[in-house]
């Protein structure tokens, strides 16, 4: 389900309003089917609760598939078999249920099946990879923004960072990109960086767009809204944003953590969920009814976080902990400690931190990667067990340095992981053997057995 | 296209700073001097911007009487943004003085419609506020929704006159969601309850989005250590000198230990009067508590085997018997004869005792008078 459901009207876009009443219960499923579409008539009133907005919208969207199923179906049973086969595969996706259980079927591949690319002077600090897996953005602490081809490995464009003091007349970022996040169609590229700005990119071009100023402090979560323009930031000022990337503007502000947020992310619903740092809560934001869930359980400062479907989630933390998350739960629901091993002498061993986390949308398998071992520096896949409640370590890929980003690609076939000789926020150590480059892991499957195939029959 | 706010706007935000911890008082008075001295600007658009602003603090304000914390957020909200602005905007105000003075000076050529029109929706938004206060008094809810409503039509017919340009400043500023709430309208009769209850207890918590962090936040809770004096506490139970002494056995080896130390210590010093005088002090001390401390034992070795005794005679069938005080006396007198006969002092020790005892008798005899 990755294509785009940006179904544009002819008429001029109006201000989406939201009501504000909360007093409503927790909402039925009937009413789970979350519309994409975010244009409304002038006319209806706007006092109305966040039920009955999604209602409004949902009968939207309906009418918007048959006028399409009517354009490509010839009879009327096809029609609806069509729309209802639509329907269910959203919502099953919208639930989580629609998994691919692909874990199991996972190889370790070669040395040799890892590609490098390597063009980045200074270490690696954040990437994005676009929705159709074509193209990866990455940035670095040279403040620059490359991007590539998967395919080739060729660097595509190059957007240069500017030296610091230079702001005025730079096009680009002059301190550290913190995060990027590119929209589900691959239009817009924004990004984020230590001087509280937010850039927006078109990602065809890499031309500069708009910038959004704002925050406080540096940003250093963002994320794209599944479906739409809307992009949320998240920033070191505890504050949160959220911006209408369409229309230039900035929409509002949420409140909330107790210390400076290290991650966001967002898939198609309208919330977002953050990992708070230091104050070792996850929280999950509901944006239309202006509320946030919290969640608390790690030991440590909360330092990566992805979802890994609408419901369920996974944090990276300092105390090298990786914890898989339900939003029906307050705690976790599966903890490993010290998932990449200690480090130091002996009596005053330290666990690696966890830098990175990295999720396969709607499936069973998660990455984690590991801070600056410089010999056994690894890349490690779990499994989550059934209904989320373990987590087995599968295999793991020798990735030498920091592993300061990765991100699955949509359809599961690699693995994409920026690495840096130094941590992706300062420089506590630095591994002068590693590489500052983007390793593209190819996740193989094993070839169906034919014994099992007549087993399962 | 950048966010930042042109200089018109920017002299409101910088009158009006409200922090987070303000209170609606302060921010009504320090409105009225702006109002005052806004009289005298003349009308542009700035004032136009002001008065929409003005009237959107006050506005804020009435929801802030009538419901809960949701408009504190707001407030807290606005004030947020105000002060995101008044630190970048703090180059243009230099600017704005001059134009200020300016505009002063073209005061009387300007025409005086504008500035009617002003005064009077500043009156109207001042009288407005007084009429809420003796209003708010009595019927908070009521006479808010009311001037609310009126308020809210006034900022309309603004927005209405305002350019394009500076709409889309101030939506850029305050943010679409509020500004789409004031402009269209907005359902603040129906205000959350904000205790939202969750199903069970495993769930996570459910809390309002739109309250700032305090300034003075626990990020992670400290605790105070907790000391405990082990003779007062309840936990450790009564004083018993058998499991003491049999517990902290190791004690006597160590005590022990220190009095040789004291002991070579006391050898060595021969110069220092004083400190061998406390050296010999602290070594009778431990000789003495020593000798206590093994008589103690020694009683309680004495009564074990006595008890041990009688136990077997009541196994055997005869009656135990029980000694009394004095006999338990004489015995142990017995017991310190034989030992110091081993040792050879005995003579000693009798000449001494017939000395304390003649000297106690005597003193008992009638006195004579001589």
């Amino acid at each position: 389900m990755s294509s785009s459901f940006f179904i544009k009207k002819k008429e001029n876009p109006t201000f989406d309003k939201k009501g504000k009443n909360t007093q409503a219960p927790k909402r039925k499923v009937r009413d789970r089917v979350e519309p994409k579409r975010r244009q409304s008539n002038q006319e209806t009133e706007y006092d109305e609760t966040p039920q009955e907005k999604k209602l409004r919208l949902a009968k939207l969207y309906l009418d918007q598939l048959k006028e399409e199923e009517e354009n490509k179906a010839e009879e009327d049973s096809f029609e609806t078999d069509l729309i209802a086969g639509r329907l269910q595969e959203e919502v099953l996706e919208q639930k989580g249920k629609l998994q691919r259980l692909i874990a199991k079927d996972l190889m370790p591949p070669d040395a040799s099946e890892i590609r490098v690319l390597r063009g980045h002077k200074l270490p690696v600090t954040c990437l994005v990879v676009t929705s159709d897996d074509k193209y990866i953005f990455s940035a670095a602490k040279d403040c620059s923004i490359i991007k590539w081809d998967v395919e080739s490995g060729k660097k595509l464009h190059t957007i240069h960072g500017g030296r610091k003091g230079t702001e005025d007349r730079h096009v680009g970022h002059t301190a550290h990109i913190l995060c990027m996040s590119v929209s589900s169609d691959g239009k817009y590229l924004a990004t984020g960086d230590m001087n509280k700005l937010i850039m927006i990119w078109e990602a065809e071009t890499c031309k500069h767009l708009y910038k959004f100023t704002g925050h406080k402090g540096p940003v250093s979560g963002l994320s794209f809204r599944k479906g739409t323009h809307d992009l949320y930031s998240a920033s070191h000022d505890r504050s949160i944003k959220v911006w209408n990337v369409d229309e230039n503007a900035y929409v509002e502000t949420l409140f909330g953590h107790q210390d400076a947020i290290t991650g966001l992310d967002s898939l198609s619903r309208e919330r977002c969920v953050t990992a708070g740092g230091r104050d070792r809560s996850v929280r999950v934001w509901k944006i239309a009814e202006e509320s946030q869930l919290v969640f608390h359980g790690h030991e440590g400062s909360i330092d990566c976080i992805q979802l890994i479907n609408e419901e369920h989630m996974i944090t990276g933390a300092d105390d090298g902990s990786v914890s898989l998350w339900s939003v029906n739960k307050k705690k976790p629901l599966s903890t490993v400690k010290q998932a990449h091993g200690c480090h130091g002498d002996a009596g005053l061993e330290q666990p690696h931190w966890v830098a990175s986390v990295a999720a396969l949308q709607n499936s069973d398998t998660v990455a984690s990667g590991a801070s600056g071992c410089s010999h056994n520096s690894q890349v490690q896949l779990w499994k989550c067990g059934q209904n989320y409640r373990a987590l087995e370590p599968l295999f793991n890929v020798t990735v030498p340095g920091f592993v300061n980003s990765m991100k699955f690609s949509s359809s599961g076939q690699f693995l994409v992981a920026g690495v840096g000789q130094e941590h992706r926020l300062g420089r506590w150590w630095r591994i002068k053997e590693a590489k500052n480059g983007i390793y593209i892991i190819p996740l193989k499957r094993k070839p169906p057995n034919p014994e099992e195939a007549k087993l399962s029959e | 296209m950048s966010t930042n706010i042109g200089s018109n706007t920017s002299l409101l935000f910088s009158q009006l700073i409200p922090t987070n911890a303000e209170t609606m008082e302060d921010e009504k008075q320090r409105q009225q001097p702006t109002a005052s001295r806004k009289k005298h600007t003349v009308e542009s658009s700035s004032d136009e911007d002001s008065d929409v602003e003005e009237n959107f603090i006050l506005l804020t304000e009435r929801r802030g009487r009538g419901g809960g914390a949701e408009e504190e957020g707001e407030q807290h909200h606005e004030g947020e943004e105000e002060e995101e602005l008044s630190g970048g905007d703090d180059d243009d105000d230099e600017e704005e003085s001059d134009s200020g003075e300016e505009e002063e000076v073209e005061e009387g050529s300007d025409a005086g419609e504008e500035e009617s029109d002003g005064g009077e929706e500043e009156k109207d938004g001042d009288s407005e506020a007084s009429v809420s206060d003796d209003d708010d008094d009595e019927d908070p809810e009521e006479a808010g929704g009311s001037s609310e409503i009126q308020t809210r039509e006034d900022m309309k017919t603004e927005l209405s006159n305002m350019s394009f340009e500076d709409i889309l400043k101030l939506q850029n500023k305050v943010g679409t969601k509020v500004y789409n709430e004031v402009a269209y309208g907005g359902d603040k009769s129906q205000k959350s309850c904000k205790k939202k209850k969750r199903l069970n207890k495993n769930r996570p918590m459910e809390i309002s989005a739109k309250r700032p962090a305090l300034f003075l936040r626990q990020v992670v809770s400290v605790r105070k250590p907790m000391f405990r004096d082990p003779r007062f506490d309840d936990l450790s139970g009564e004083y018993k000198p058998e499991i003491f002494e049999k517990t902290f056995k190791f004690i006597n080896d160590i005590k022990h230990r220190e009095k040789e130390v004291v002991q070579k210590q006391l050898h060595k010093t021969k110069n220092n009067h004083k400190r061998t005088e406390k050296l010999q002090f602290l070594l009778k001390r431990m000789e003495n508590q020593e000798r206590a401390r093994t008589s103690r034992e020694q009683q309680r070795e004495r009564e074990l085997h006595f008890k041990r005794l009688q136990r077997e005679r009541a196994n055997q069938g005869a009656r135990p018997f029980f000694l009394k005080n004095s006999e338990k006396k004489k015995l142990q007198l017995a017991e310190k004869y034989e030992e110091l006969k081993k040792s050879g002092k005995l003579e000693n020790f009798l000449s001494k005792k017939r000395k304390r005892n003649a000297g106690k008798d005597r003193r008992k005899l009638p006195k004579q008078a001589a």
